[in-house]
């Protein structure tokens, strides 16, 4: 019974009804505003508001208000209706293709063509409440997390160019997945199979990189052409791309930046905002070269670092990363401290609910409640990377012999 | 050995030499470091049981001690604006005369039986003879299969300084308050609200608007009168728009004054879902009583203060009108007449109040000074949050131990290895890794979770009596049926319940440690009813342990008829999420 429940034929259209029946239980409504589950850069009450100024054709970009993608705004005012049942529809359907991209991963991972953990992975991604909820809350980074996975899903199947596009769109989005693109063309010139067990030096033909990038570029490109086109002007920019690294709007959400700008006096406001988002540039090359030989470790590691460390993250952005968890079984026997980092989460998702709710209905808390509880999650997140890492790279050295230790030095 | 002492130049080298050793050792320093993780990680281990014990007991110990003085002190004003007690007032004996005019009046009314209509419809018509825009609103809830039907009357006296962006609202329930005892009508606190209506439009120095409300039945009314004036949707509430509004209320007292005279005024705090109001204002009223009126506070009307404020905040119901105003983040409170022979009257009332609504009036932003996180042991005592709060969580963290110590246990067993030794004792012991089953003690947690929510969600108010006993034998059945599906235990994997007793613990460690933040009460009560039971707990079917930890579990439903009918009732009217939790969170059966 339970190897029928469990088929992906079966759970991904069972929970995508499910999230369509939460909506129709008024669940949208409720979290559409939850500073947890959107922000600015994602919030789908801003892209309405400019999709009402796109319509009425004043600027969107004008006014400070709309950080959404030119793109967007064309999407969901040509073709896509905007009512809120279809976009839930939309959004839940975003999930499933996003679910059944990682079951594919998982699936070119293996090297087989199905497998009987299928159905769990789906629902590891489907059922895990951080993607669930910002899913609900209509947060466009289930968009961004489905196009990511299309991305990963294409890159192991050796599809460059549909792997490119869509990371192509995803950092035409959200730019921080630009770090994503050294991995992914790694797994695009090697294989996406597991490798963490046995590593070795990498060998590709580095006269592929050029074109897959020049590619890369080219999308990119359009992209952006397009959208100035639609844009009427280059103003979106500094409104869309700009706002991730300028930090314009302060409103609370899950991550590290916020509050440290509020706090921040003015001189030093522009060196650090440098310092914060060149930091994230140090990760990907020493991950690119230690998990050589297995990239798609490497981009999931980069998956958790950026959702940990980006300056408008929602509860998606980590949540992608435990959820990718499941495609890479082979390390569960080998993660540190497994218990602890789960018992970090939890507390870490009762805290940010409660600290939110102390501070902003309840009164009786301030700010630095919701900062803190913010920082416990940057804690376990943090937990997450590094067990994962430990794992990747313990993995290669086996089981545990006795009289015998492993040390890292 | 008559070498004597080793010169001194020697012996700092001596010295050097071992430090230097300690950093950089001769040996393997990877092997060194492993060797002392070891020692560390072993020394901790063989003292864990004693510290387990430790943390309960000094948690234990530390709940008990909360209402000790000494570890508390005495309450201060926080906020300057507040200058409390400082102001002259001017409520007088005429004042007093119009009061006892109202009394006279409302009780040929109450004497009568009067409708809630009639009552109504007279204090609005007084309010407006004093001059005040006033009007009524009629409300009915539906609970259960009975409705709760009412009028309640409210003034609006606008400020003359200010543009009516803040208010003040003072006001008093028909009913005054009673814990299911018989009710009482609230006559003087109604006529002490209409007399000072009349009074305080008199004056100039309003810089916030006045609201005056005697709202109908005890806690109804006044739950039906701030959810319209606030628009929040209630389902089972039809209530009318009201007439009159004014700007964001920010304070509010409430008046309970039954009796013919007061020796001490008291304080009730608590409000819905264990919320407090500001400390300072409560210290204020205090100071005000003390030095304006001339009468001593207590707190609520004398008698086992913390284990009182325990029973209202755990359970988050009110424990007066003043606790329905704290959803909209109002800081209020009730001052209640202790009953006695004398000596104050509406002489004194008067004046504490007209002072106290001065305190509130000097206000230039919400109280946000002093604390929110208190447990006022005394009218001028109380303990910070650092001095109580570290129990409940020593508790927790002793419980997390416990866990985490089963968790770690239950990856290994011993297993006898043959050796290859051929001695007497050919049987060598070692420790084997073994699986642990996490998916299948998640699945019955979730199964417990899913059982307490669908118990709850069956219960209402109508049918909670017929409903118990049958629920109290499925909450007692399910369990044992789950022991029966209980698949044969393999030696390579530990048992589920071993597993199941570890994260149980993790996982109610984890909900008191952050409950006890919101409220305290709560997470207390939650270390009391889980901390002990769930570390002792046992896979073992002894005839003994299996009923009482379903008397735990689900003895409410027929032991606490009256607690549980009141949960009840203050879920389906004012939204207190204790019953619920109390249901789903906490039916965790071993």
């Amino acid at each position: 019974m339970s190897s029928t429940l469990l088929q992906v034929g079966v759970v991904i259209p069972a929970l995508t009804a499910l999230r369509l029946g939460a909506h129709l239980a008024g669940a949208s409504e409720l979290l559409l505003h939850d500073q947890q589950l959107t922000t600015p850069l994602t919030s789908y009450s801003q892209l309405q508001e400019g999709l009402y100024l796109f319509n009425h054709g004043i600027d969107p970009y004008n006014g400070g208000t709309v950080r959404h993608s030119p793109l967007l705004l064309a999407l969901f005012s040509s073709i896509l209706p905007s009512s809120r049942d279809v976009a839930a529809t939309l959004w839940a359907l975003c999930d499933a293709i996003a679910a059944w991209a990682l079951v594919q991963t998982w699936r070119a991972r293996q090297n087989v063509s199905s497998s009987s953990r299928d159905g769990l992975v789906a629902a590891m991604y489907l059922l895990n409440p951080y993607i669930f909820l910002p899913t609900l809350a209509l947060s466009t980074s289930s968009l961004e997390n489905a196009l990511l996975l299309l991305a990963v899903m294409f890159a192991s199947q050796k599809k460059a160019a549909a792997s490119l596009l869509s990371l192509a769109f995803l950092s035409h989005l959200s730019p921080n997945a630009l770090l994503l693109l050294p991995p992914l063309v790694l797994i695009l010139l090697t294989n996406p199979h597991s490798h963490l067990a046995s590593p070795q030096k990498i060998s590709f033909n580095a006269k592929k990189v050029a074109p897959l990038a020049a590619e890369f570029l080219l999308y990119t490109g359009v992209l952006t052409a397009a959208s100035t086109l639609v844009a009427g002007s280059w103003r979106w920019i500094p409104q869309t791309w700009g706002t991730w690294f300028t930090l314009p709007d302060l409103t609370p959400n899950v991550g590290l930046w916020w509050y440290f700008f509020t706090e921040m006096f003015d001189h030093f406001r522009s060196f650090f905002l440098v310092v914060f988002s060149i930091h994230l540039l140090i990760y990907v090359a020493p991950l690119c070269i230690k998990f050589q030989h297995d990239p798609l470790y490497a981009l999931f590691l980069l998956t958790g670092i950026i959702g940990a460390f980006k300056s408008y993250p929602t509860l998606a952005d980590p949540g992608l990363f435990l959820s990718m968890t499941s495609i890479f079984p082979e390390t569960f026997p080998y993660l540190r401290f497994p218990i602890v980092t789960s018992l970090l989460h939890l507390h870490s998702a009762l805290l940010l609910p409660l600290f939110h709710h102390l501070w902003l209905t309840q009164g009786t808390g301030n700010a630095n409640f919701y900062y803190a509880s913010t920082l416990v999650f940057a804690c376990s997140n943090g937990a997450a990377i590094l067990d994962a890492l430990w794992a990747g790279m313990r993995i290669a050295i086996g089981k545990d012999v006795d009289g015998y230790a492993v040390d890292q030095e | 050995m008559d070498e004597g002492p080793p010169p001194a130049g020697r012996s700092w080298k001596n010295t050097l030499q071992k430090l230097r050793g300690r950093f950089k050792p001769e040996k393997n320093a990877a092997e060194v470091r492993v060797r002392r993780r070891r020692a560390m990680i072993q020394k901790l281990h063989q003292r864990l049981p004693f510290l387990k014990v430790l943390l309960f007991l000094v948690g234990y110990l530390w709940m008990v001690a909360i209402p000790y003085p000494d570890l508390g002190r005495t309450t201060y004003i926080d906020e300057n604006a507040l200058q409390p007690a400082q102001v002259s007032t001017y409520w007088d004996w005429a004042d007093v005369h119009n009061a006892d005019r109202y009394l006279d009046d409302l009780e040929r009314l109450g004497d009568r039986n009067a409708s809630s209509a009639e009552l109504s419809e007279f204090v609005k018509t007084e309010f407006q003879k004093s001059g005040l825009p006033a009007a009524t609103q009629k409300y009915t809830f539906s609970v259960g299969s009975t409705n709760v039907t009412g009028v309640n009357a409210y003034a609006v006296s606008s400020s003359p300084r200010a543009s009516g962006n803040e208010a003040i609202v003072i006001s008093a329930s028909w009913i005054r308050r009673h814990e299911g005892g018989p009710t009482e009508l609230n006559l003087r606190g109604v006529s002490a609200i209409l007399a000072l209506a009349k009074y305080l439009k008199g004056h100039s120095m309003w810089a916030k608007d006045l609201v005056f409300v005697v709202s109908d039945g005890y806690l109804d009314g006044m739950q039906a009168w701030l959810g319209s004036y606030h628009g929040s949707k209630q389902n089972n509430l039809q209530a009318e728009e009201l007439l009159y509004a004014s700007g964001v209320i920010w304070n509010a007292l409430s008046i309970d004054y039954a009796c013919h005279s007061f020796s001490h005024l008291g304080v009730f705090h608590e409000g819905l879902n264990g919320r407090l109001p500001n400390q300072d204002l409560i210290n204020s009223f205090e100071r005000i009583s003390r030095f304006t009126g001339g009468v001593p506070v207590v707190l609520y009307d004398h008698a086992k203060n913390v284990v009182r404020h325990v029973g209202y905040q755990g359970p988050g119901r009110p424990s007066g009108i003043h606790g329905l105003f704290h959803p909209y983040r109002i800081d209020a409170f009730t001052i209640y007449a202790v009953c006695a022979q004398g000596p104050h009257g509406f002489h004194a009332l008067g004046r504490v109040v007209e002072s106290t609504l001065r305190t509130m009036n000097n206000l230039l932003e919400r109280l946000h000074a002093s604390f929110f996180f208190y447990i006022l042991t005394d009218a001028t005592y109380f303990n910070k949050i650092g001095s109580y709060l570290p129990s409940a969580i020593l508790v927790s963290v002793g419980m997390m131990f416990h866990g985490l110590d089963i968790w770690v246990m239950s990856g290994w067993r011993l297993e006898e290895q043959p050796s290859e030794k051929v001695s007497s004792s050919s049987q060598e012991r070692g420790w084997v890794s073994r699986q642990r089953p996490v998916l299948h003690a998640l699945t019955i947690m979730m199964a417990t979770h899913i059982l307490g929510a669908l118990v709850f969600g069956s219960l209402s108010l109508d049918n909670w009596q017929t409903l118990a006993p049958i629920l109290f034998a499925v909450v007692a059945v399910v369990p044992l049926a789950a022991l029966l599906l209980r698949s044969r235990h393999h030696s390579e994997t530990a048992p589920v319940s071993t597993v199941l007793k570890a994260l149980n613990l993790c996982f109610a460690s984890t909900i008191i440690s952050v409950i006890s933040v919101l409220n305290f009460s709560l997470a207390l009560l939650l270390a009391i009813a889980l901390g002990i039971p769930l570390a002792i707990s046992t896979p073992s079917s002894r005839l003994v342990q299996y009923p009482a930890y379903i008397l735990l579990a689900a003895g409410w439903l027929l032991f606490l008829p009256e607690q549980t009918q009141s949960a009840l009732w203050n879920w389906e009217v004012l939204s207190v999420w204790f019953a619920p939790v109390a249901a789903v969170v906490t039916l965790l059966p071993m």
